[in-house]
């Protein structure tokens, strides 16, 4: 039985103009942004520093950006002109637009904070071309640091910051139709926060966790693990909208060792072979290793379901100065992916590194300039007033640029949002009892049953039926095991406050994958690439399916579903719903 | 807003591959690497000699950030045999028909 107690009855109140939700890159920009402007900020994270908060705590070695440089392809214009291509019509081109516009301002932003993005080789940018994008916009850096000075800067700059917090809840006034603030915990001495403000900026990154990998080790992911629709969860409870929740993205991956990384790998020439030595990719797009990320990894399961395993990335041919800075740059992006070549005794200079695909994330389905999650205007907002989103929650995202430019985009919007308020927000008490009982269920809870198992049963069935070959028997089976996982929820016992946090992130990733298998089901076709594969409709239908599917809760319980075209926000009635 | 205040940590399960090896004879015991873990993994008691304790294993990501941040070069990441070795087929991850 679990006994628990909460370190004390009373909540700590705290208050702020501006709540950022995740102190990612998104998170710092948005605060950054809102600090300019002269709002006080605070940002809540489940880490201990701003400086390691994030998926990119670790790293990262990319920033895509047109800089105006003089080629015709080097302005947003031109980027933009292909944005309608990458996105398959699943992008709301309006919002995709102002990212796009924000990339280079929020460049020099980074920059005059004290970012180097030049080769520390020659003092130039390096710029390469990678995901099929139309000229070469990303550049290569070396951003093992990039995240520590951000959030130093952040810090700095006048943000308070909230270590180790879980934000569990928003919480909104009368009616519901206005965030006023949230609640969440530290996830080691169990306070508890009670957080008022006029905007709440959700940049809570992407969906992990979600599904199987190689190595069976459900922590072993691609992306952060502790990214687990935080965000995605707690503004489908208090009412926004969610979009492209069907879209899954995998990569391919060193067998065993879920990294990122696929792009350095295709940007710097090297070639993925299959067993019989064959450069498969060209059988599938005629940018050969340089196609899309979910175009490479789609061409990965048909060659593994034709028995062409194994398959390798093979840069031995690359020249011997390129092979020594390629090899020196995988540790920038994963800091650990040096040794774990080393203990396997690899050496990928001399030998052929063989290649699987990773396990899944919600997260844009591989396409730059749209995104899996909140639904947003040009502004950031949803349409639940004073909620804003950004970065990989959000419906336009693409790595730490957009994710940089829909956070600078948010916290400008956050400010405007709270000059137009009124002194005083009225909270829903209801909103706050709801939010606390949530946040404390785990802890009441007597079943002696754990998040870990539940974690286990949503992978499983996730993997089997809502992955990566979808079919409607298949998501049907996965909607009636969603059902139980659903109902025996409030059960599940924590008995510490870190084990308090891993549950709920579990429930949330439970929640991603009934509004995930609700979506896939809904939509009767396949759509680019490995983002939506189903079986039953293996053709694209542009005629019908151009189109996003928008969902929110409904007000009687279960998934409201409507459209989202390119250029049109969500209006339309109801269109279906799920269980 | 209170700091991380001294905490008894729940002990490890023994049978779980340890995946950040600490040497005795180098750790400075300062807090480091428990507050860069991005993961809430590892505990270490403040104003103590005590070594640091690997309280979650099964949920470090290897992202090595505290091998990276620890000041005195006493942390190894040590992958566990279903990542060097690993013996699952890519097909299990590509869904099966429902019974």
């Amino acid at each position: 039985m679990t006994d628990v107690p909460w370190p004390s009855d009373g909540v700590t109140e705290l208050a702020a103009d501006v709540l950022v939700v995740g102190g990612g890159v998104a998170g710092c920009l948005a605060a950054i942004e809102a600090l300019d402007a002269g709002a006080t900020v605070l940002v809540a994270d489940k880490a201990k520093f701003l400086e390691r908060a994030g998926s990119v705590a670790g790293g990262v070695d990319q920033f895509m950006t047109p800089l105006n440089g003089g080629e015709e392809w080097d302005t947003p214009q031109h980027l933009m002109s292909f944005v309608p291509g990458l996105t398959d019509g699943l992008s709301d081109l309006d919002v995709a637009e102002r990212a796009v516009h924000e990339l280079p301002r929020v460049f020099q932003r980074l920059t005059d904070i004290g970012i180097d993005f030049t080769d520390p080789t020659t003092g130039e940018y390096f710029r390469t071309r990678a995901f099929g994008l139309p000229g070469e916009y990303h550049l290569n850096f070396d951003g093992s640091k990039f995240k520590y000075k951000l959030g130093r800067y952040t810090v700095g700059h006048g943000a308070k910051f909230l270590p180790r917090t879980m934000v569990t809840d928003l919480l909104t006034a009368p009616g519901g139709d206005r965030v006023v603030g949230a609640v969440g915990f530290n996830c080691r001495t169990g306070e508890r926060y009670v957080i008022r403000a006029k905007a709440v900026v959700v940049s809570t990154g992407d969906i992990n966790r979600i599904s199987r990998n190689i190595s069976g080790l459900p922590f072993d992911s691609w992306h952060f693990p502790y990214n687990t629709g935080d965000g995605h969860a707690m503004a489908f409870r208090s009412g926004a909208r969610l979009t492209n929740m069907e879209l899954v993205e995998a990569t391919l991956t060193p067998l065993g060792f879920s990294t990122q990384g696929t792009n350095s790998y295709a940007g710097q020439g090297a070639y993925f072979l299959n067993r019989h030595g064959e450069r498969f990719m060209f059988k599938y797009d005629p940018k050969g290793e340089k196609a899309r990320r979910t175009i490479l990894v789609d061409a990965v399961i048909e060659e593994v379901l034709a028995g062409n395993e194994p398959l390798y990335v093979d840069i031995r041919h690359l020249p011997a100065e390129t092979l020594d800075d390629f090899v020196a740059s995988l540790g920038i992006d994963r800091y650990t992916l040096p040794g774990y070549f080393e203990q396997r005794g690899l050496d990928i200079r001399k030998e052929l590194l063989p290649i699987g695909i990773s396990e899944m994330s919600i997260r844009r389905g591989g396409s730059y300039f749209r995104g899996s999650g909140l639904v947003v205007d040009t502004s950031a907002e949803c349409n639940v007033t004073g909620l804003f989103g950004a970065g990989d929650c959000s419906m336009v995202s693409g790595g730490i640029s957009a994710a940089a430019a829909m956070g600078a985009i948010a916290g400008r919007g956050a400010v405007e949002r709270v000059q137009a308020t009124e002194d005083e927000l009225a909270l829903d008490s209801s909103s706050l009892e709801r939010a606390l009982s949530w946040m404390e269920q785990p802890l009441v809870a007597t079943t002696g049953r754990g998040w870990k198992d539940h974690e286990d049963r949503i992978r499983t069935l996730v993997t089997d039926y809502v992955g990566m070959r979808r079919t409607d028997r298949g998501m049907r089976e996965a909607r009636k095991l969603l059902a139980t996982l659903a109902a025996e929820e409030s059960g599940l016992e924590a008995s510490s406050f870190h084990e308090l946090m891993r549950t709920l992130e579990a429930k949330n990733i439970r929640l991603a994958a009934e509004v995930m298998t609700e979506a896939a089901l809904h939509r009767t076709e396949s759509r680019s690439g490995a983002a939506h594969r189903r079986l039953d409709h293996p053709e694209t239908d542009d005629v019908t399916w151009k189109r996003s599917i928008v969902v929110s809760r409904a007000p009687e319980g279960g998934i409201r579903m409507e459209y989202m075209s390119e250029t049109e926000l969500p209006t339309a009635a109801a269109v279906g719903s799920g269980t | 807003m209170t700091t991380d205040s001294t905490w008894a940590a729940p002990q490890p399960d023994p049978t779980l591959h340890n995946p950040i090896k600490i040497n005795p004879e180098t750790c400075i015991s300062c807090m480091i690497c428990d507050y860069v873990c991005p993961g809430d993994v590892i505990y270490k008691q403040p104003r103590s000699k005590e070594l640091p304790v690997i309280v979650f294993p099964d949920e470090c990501w290897y992202c090595g950030l505290c091998e990276q941040a620890c000041p005195a070069d006493a942390i190894t990441v040590v992958f566990p045999e279903e990542m060097l070795n690993p013996t699952t087929p890519v097909t299990s991850l590509l869904g099966v028909d429902p019974k």
